[in-house]
């Protein structure tokens, strides 16, 4: 690959909100008037910042209740993994599979795909970088997919709530999840893949 | 120069010249998603998005899901989803979920409307590029389709214990998302940039 043929290598900068090419000096867009910046500021510090954050805040989210159901004066405290547990019991497999998609395996993808695109900046690969460039498309698109399980607490709060029969409340669990799914969105956002490329042209040329 | 873009994937500088009418651009080198083009994308996304703001008008007027168990009932609007959460002391969490399915979607039609109009009227309105750097910005955080996935969700959990009905907002959201999700994809944001440019320049 020509290593000319960059942005980086023609001396411009990319605008990360309107696309506007600049040359790489210019402080502000003259399009949009956002910041430039040739490479997304201290990605790497900012992605392993926020992975840690999202780390730690995992596990508040997985082991306290994410959902509180009193029914017939007894209180049912379930997790995560608890409500995954009830919907097999349940028999609805295709929802309980939605569930744990969407609330465990995600964040965890996320958290390792994360990690491993970041270690593979500092490794300085020579090849597969598409594939990293597509793993992170990846992590970027089903971030938001995690939120599931958030919305359908409360969903079922505002829903069910019959008296002294049947009331769903929302657990503290809820709120540790949702931060986790903002946070990995925030990491996976501040990434910048064109670091992994960077790396590929100086190990080649 | 103009129809230069920079991949924001790998840094390869791509032409977009010559894209064909519908067509989708992605970068040769890295594969990462670039650009597509319409002749006519600013009045599809302006259509688009008036049916939208239309259903969501409606989605928050009636009963979204109405649930029976043992001769009781109990309805829910769209926005006590987040009301709720707020009534069982989390205003956090109501917060986020009122902002990811109800006011981030809202501002987006809004921005779309004060950006579609100007450009086909060929005005340089004031408020266009500072319209358009709030859309791009806040754009991904708007989470109406996993918000419909977990309505479904909730009422398989919902299904052994109640009986559940869904409400005439339930439709208007389900046309809403998907008129939504059409208006946001067809603005490109690379050729939307272009267009407000060059009505600018004009």
């Amino acid at each position: 690959m020509n290593p000319a043929a960059t942005a980086a290598a023609r001396g411009l900068a990319s605008c990360h909100l309107c696309c506007k090419l600049v040359a790489a000096d210019v402080a502000h867009c003259p399009r949009c008037g956002a910041h430039m910046h040739q490479r997304k500021v201290d990605s790497l510090q900012r992605t392993l910042a926020l992975l840690v954050t999202a780390s730690v805040l995992y596990i508040p989210a997985n082991i306290y209740p994410i959902m509180i159901t009193d029914q017939f004066g007894t209180s049912i405290e379930s997790t995560i993994i608890g409500g995954v547990v009830l919907l097999i019991n349940l028999g609805s497999w295709p929802i309980a599979l939605v569930i744990f998609v969407a609330s465990v395996m995600v964040p965890l993808s996320k958290f390792f795909a994360l990690y491993y695109l970041a270690w593979s900046v500092h490794r300085q690969p020579a090849s597969g970088n598409r594939q990293r460039t597509l793993l992170y498309t990846l992590t970027e698109l089903i971030g938001k997919w995690s939120m599931v399980d958030v919305f359908v607490v409360a969903i079922l709060v505002a829903l069910v709530h019959l008296g002294g029969l049947l009331v769903i409340r929302p657990g503290i669990a809820a709120v540790s999840f949702a931060g986790v799914v903002i946070v990995t969105m925030l990491a996976a956002h501040s990434f910048d893949p064109r670091l992994l490329w960077d790396k590929e042209e100086q190990n080649n040329g | 120069m103009a129809t230069l873009i920079g991949c924001q994937g790998c840094d390869m500088l791509v032409d977009l010249t010559a894209m064909p009418e519908g067509g989708r651009a992605n970068c040769p080198r890295c594969g990462h998603f670039l650009a597509r083009y319409r002749s006519d994308a600013v009045a599809r996304a302006l259509a688009y998005c008036i049916s939208a703001a239309i259903a969501l008008v409606i989605a928050n007027c009636f009963a979204f899901l109405t649930m029976g168990a043992a001769g009781l009932q109990t309805t829910m609007t769209l926005p006590e989803t987040a009301i709720m959460l707020y009534r069982y002391g989390m205003p956090d969490l109501a917060i986020l979920v009122g902002g990811f399915i109800l006011v981030l979607p809202a501002l987006a039609l809004t921005l779309i409307m004060a950006i579609c109009v100007p450009l086909t009227l060929g005005y340089a309105a004031p408020w266009l590029v500072d319209s358009a750097r709030v859309l791009y910005t806040l754009n991904e955080w708007s989470m109406v389709e996993v918000f419909l996935i977990g309505v479904i969700v909730s009422l398989v959990k919902l299904s052994q214990m109640a009986e559940v009905q869904l409400g005439y907002s339930f439709w208007a959201y389900v046309a809403f998302s998907v008129f939504f999700t059409l208006a946001v994809s067809t603005l490109d944001r690379f050729h939307c940039w272009q267009r407000i440019e060059a009505v600018q320049l004009s």
